[in-house]
């Protein structure tokens, strides 16, 4: 079953769905996948992991309808619940990845004239710290600012606002882009 | 280059492979169907149990030994006290007996 159209306001689809609609459910899905998706792809810079991701936070979502008061309601648990997955999975050890610091290669590319400079990016990102990482895709993929931040990752706003603050320092050493 | 712009044009949202709604469904689904085969949690939960039962069992016949023997112990006090108090009593009768004799001497 694909995600359908769009038929019906958002917050129709999730009492639709809280009542057993399938179709409802999968257009919730539709309209989230891509948050949920984008999210964990770019903690873990593997399609494999975040589909994994995906489908754990919208099984447990599935689960979950009835508890939902409203769709920023589940938009702000989708956020919130997909971050814990990725810093879960991640400390389960079940990825092992280098830190930027190991990154000696990239340190050679001239970004400037680098037509990869995107994959770059997600590559450099990829290999932040984890909380560094999250915040930074909350931060750029959904575009939220600290004060959001800090309420799906329960941190302190100044902790969000220095772990960006760090990350993009670390990402401008490491593009030689001062 | 502007990093920001650059990392919001990489870090856009990506979509998953088409079908995920219906994975995550028959996910859910086989969950659903899935035989009720005793869960590890379960079996844990019951060996807990079973392992308490048997700890109050046996800490409650032990704690009935234990005031079994206080029992018995406090019965042969007091029957050595009587045998005590029965001796005093006949020795006092013999000393009297032997007084008696000794004045009709």
């Amino acid at each position: 079953m694909t995600a359908l159209p769009t038929e019906a306001a958002p917050s129709d689809a999730l009492e639709r769905a809280k009542e057993g609609d399938q179709d409802a459910f999968a257009q919730l899905v539709g309209e989230h996948e891509s948050m949920v998706f984008g999210l964990a792809y770019h903690f873990f810079h593997s399609r494999d992991r975040a589909e994994e991701i995906a489908q754990d936070v919208f099984l447990q979502m599935y689960r979950s309808l009835a508890d939902f008061e409203s769709p920023s309601h589940l938009l702000f648990w989708l956020r919130q619940v997909t971050s814990r997955r990725c810093i879960d999975a991640m400390r389960r050890g079940r990825l092992k990845l280098v830190t930027l610091d190991e990154v000696d290669e990239i340190r050679a590319h001239n970004p400037a004239a680098d037509p990869l400079l995107e994959q770059t990016l997600k590559r450099l990102v990829s290999q932040l710290p984890e909380a560094q990482r999250l915040v930074v895709t909350l931060r750029y993929q959904e575009d939220l600012d600290p004060s959001e931040i800090c309420r799906i990752v329960d941190m302190p706003v100044n902790t969000v606002k220095s772990h960006l603050h760090r990350a993009l320092q670390a990402l401008r050493r490491k593009l030689g882009d001062h | 280059m502007n990093l920001e712009r650059e990392l919001q044009r990489a870090l856009r949202r990506e979509s998953p492979a088409p079908g995920l709604a219906a994975r995550v469904l028959a996910r859910a689904q086989a969950e659903a169907e899935e035989p009720r085969i005793a869960h590890p949690r379960r079996h844990w939960w019951r060996a807990a149990a079973a392992s308490l039962t048997l700890a109050a069992v046996l800490g409650g016949w032990a704690a009935h030994q234990v005031a079994e023997r206080r029992e018995g112990e406090r019965a042969r006090e007091q029957v050595l006290l009587a045998m005590r108090i029965a001796g005093s009593k006949v020795r006092y009768a013999q000393e009297q007996v032997r007084g008696i004799g000794t004045e009709q001497k």
